[in-house]
């Protein structure tokens, strides 16, 4: 069935069903046709509704979009090159409600694409994707009073004037009740540490409070779905911690749908119970962060501060560092338990820690071998 | 509509931050009008023209005063154009042409009324032959200030015509350096319509571009009788109806095939 119709009877309140379906019989007298008519719709949306509730909240089916790029003429050729790049290959997933997913990939993957065809700026060449019932890029209006958007490079508020009035055309702008603005904004002013900044220009903050107000300007209207792209682009460390604790909140105690694109591994370990990895256009990976890592997660470094070592099993790479020693090895060759028994029979030791591979590593190695 | 009325607030907001660009604005459009004042004092001594002196030196002033009602200047919006940042507007639960056909308006009545008051004021004070001299009559005056505000809404849809233009071309100084060349030129700026030959005039007061400013200011002089000010004010509607229908096409079309730049 053509989506919008879809969405549109699936979304027809209770209780105009309910009066509808007691006017049939107690209303003012119907033809036959006019009862069976009504009768039909009725049970037609009720169909629907069960439909949806089976339905997921995002549902992305085979996407595909690709861009032109006109590159410079090359010397000695009359037309200048055109290449066409695809940013989306087929791409298909979906997501539930109150999920809080994690989007990576390598620059120029078709991450921030796929955002923005999600969020009706972009059509896309093929393919179908339904968020709460509705297709982005037919039902934009509709859709995007539903939804709120980050771009962590870009600003929505207005540069040279105080973020609160930048807020208050907000206001206007999705029609928020003002009773409903002033405790949303009181809560999120509290929560993103802005109360103090309100009445001070755009242009005078830093990038760390900035990025606090744009997130606030983004959950004004209550989104029940927010993408976020790239939101600690450039944070500082307390900034980050700060952020990401909030985006934890907002999605346990508001039930807000979050689909988080970043490089910033430790934002997706932190947050995302669910990460997809995307590269050229395509889905390589959807599940579990630590099921992604454990696949490329193969050595560990044992770094021991002792004065001399004994001779290691094979499997072993031992190197000096200062007064300490790195010791590589994989987990599945030499037991960590029996490398730490056999060091603490052998030498004194002053320090011992093990650490797995750093994150960024680890995916680095993942996008080399996915051939990214 | 509330959300419309808000972001030509916001828009009038941020153009008075700027108080120093005002004061430099009415300096520089003062010495403009004073040069082309002293230059029309010199081609009327040497050879008089059907135009009284004195309607000359009020046209120069009342387009002087109104200049940055003509000139599109706001790199805001072609920044966005340029540098992907319109995606923010575009997820927003608006008609995306109202929304920038307000903004432009107002930061072009802001910006002109800003500059206007003080360089009136000031072309007043300067003695028959050389300032700017009162209306044919009160409802002449009347007339010219409803003229002034059609052509306010006309080239407000004009600009947002070049504006969408500059969505395909990506950059925006080339378009907008002609466009100001054209505007210039054809609204009466750099030198008075009233002062091209008779079968020019016939044509050129027909065009977009005159109904701007220099159709009211006709009407404030008397060089448009009053009898006539209905049907000059219709051609001003007219193109202001017609502009606007073709940005609202041009808009939607590009919303279809748009692409966001800078990633």
């Amino acid at each position: 069935m053509h989506p919008p119709f879809a969405a549109r009877l699936r979304s027809t309140p209770i209780i105009y069903r309910v009066t509808g379906g007691l006017s049939i019989f107690f209303g003012k007298p119907l033809t036959e046709e006019e009862k069976y008519g009504k009768l039909f719709f009725l049970a037609l949306s009720l169909l629907l509704n069960l439909y949806g509730g089976t339905m997921s909240y995002i549902a992305v089916e085979n996407l595909c979009k690709t861009f032109t790029v006109r590159k410079k003429r090359e010397k000695g050729k009359l037309l200048r090159e055109k290449t066409v790049i695809q940013a989306l290959d087929s791409v298909s997933f979906s997501i539930e409600r109150g999920e809080l997913v994690g989007y990576i990939g390598p620059n120029g993957a078709g991450k921030s694409t796929t955002v923005k065809i999600l969020s009706g700026i972009l059509t896309p060449d093929g393919g179908s994707a339904l968020v709460g019932g509705r297709v982005p890029w037919k039902e934009r209006k509709a859709h995007v009073r539903h939804i709120g958007v980050v771009f962590g490079q870009r600003s929505q508020l207005w540069w040279d004037v105080p973020i609160v009035d930048s807020f208050s055309l907000l206001k206007d702008i999705y029609r928020i009740p003002e009773a409903d603005y002033k405790k949303r904004l009181d809560r999120l002013t509290g929560a993103l540490g802005l109360e103090e900044l309100l009445r001070t220009p755009l242009r005078l903050l830093s990038l760390g409070q900035r990025m606090r107000a744009e997130l606030c300007g983004s959950l004004l209207h209550g989104p029940e779905l927010l993408f976020l792209d790239e939101p600690t682009i450039g944070l500082d460390a307390v900034s980050k911690l700060a952020l990401r604790d909030f985006l934890q909140k907002e999605n346990r105690e508001k039930g807000t749908t979050i689909l988080l694109t970043t490089h910033d591994m430790e934002d997706i370990a932190a947050l995302c119970p669910r990460v997809m990895v995307l590269g050229h256009g395509r889905k390589l990976f959807d599940g579990a962060l630590p099921d992604l890592l454990s696949r490329y997660d193969t050595e560990r470094v044992m770094t021991v501060r002792c004065d001399a070592l004994p001779p290691l099993p094979e499997g072993c790479r031992a190197q000096r560092e200062g007064d300490a020693y790195k010791i590589v090895y994989h987990p599945d060759e030499n037991r960590t338990a029996d490398l730490i028994s056999l060091l603490h029979q052998s030498v004194p030791i002053r320090e011992l820690t093990v650490q797995g591979q750093n994150v960024d590593h680890l995916i680095a190695a993942m996008y080399r071998e996915m051939d990214l | 509509m509330k959300a419309y009325l808000s972001a030509f607030r916001m828009r009038w907001k941020m153009e008075v931050q700027y108080r120093g660009a005002v004061v430099g604005g009415v300096a520089c459009q003062v010495l403009f009008g004073l040069i082309l004042v002293a230059l029309y004092r010199a081609l009327y001594r040497g050879r008089p023209q059907s135009m009284p002196l004195s309607a000359i030196t009020t046209y120069v002033w009342l387009q002087q005063a109104f200049f940055r009602m003509l000139l599109s200047s706001d790199p805001e919006l072609m920044d966005k154009i340029r540098t992907g940042g319109i995606a923010y507007d575009l997820c927003r639960p608006l008609q995306l042409y109202g929304y920038y056909y307000v903004r432009i308006m107002a930061q072009k009545m802001v910006g002109s009324l800003l500059r206007a008051i003080p360089m009136l004021a000031f072309a007043a004070l300067l003695p028959e032959g050389w300032g700017i001299s009162l209306p044919a009559s009160w409802p002449a005056l009347a007339v010219s200030v409803c003229g002034v505000a059609l052509g306010l809404l006309c080239v407000s849809a004009l600009e947002n015509i070049s504006m969408g233009f500059t969505m395909r071309t990506l950059d925006f100084r080339g378009v907008m350096a002609l466009m100001n060349l054209v505007m210039t030129t054809l609204s009466g700026n750099i030198l008075p319509l009233t002062l091209f030959p008779d079968a020019w005039q016939k044509v050129i007061t027909l065009l977009p571009y005159a109904q701007l400013l220099d159709t009211p200011i006709r009407l404030y002089t008397g060089e448009y009788a009053l009898a006539r000010a209905p049907g000059a004010l219709a051609v001003q509607a007219a193109w202001t109806v017609l502009l606007i229908l073709m940005g609202m096409l041009l808009w939607q079309r590009n919303q279809r095939r748009l692409i966001v730049q800078g990633g």
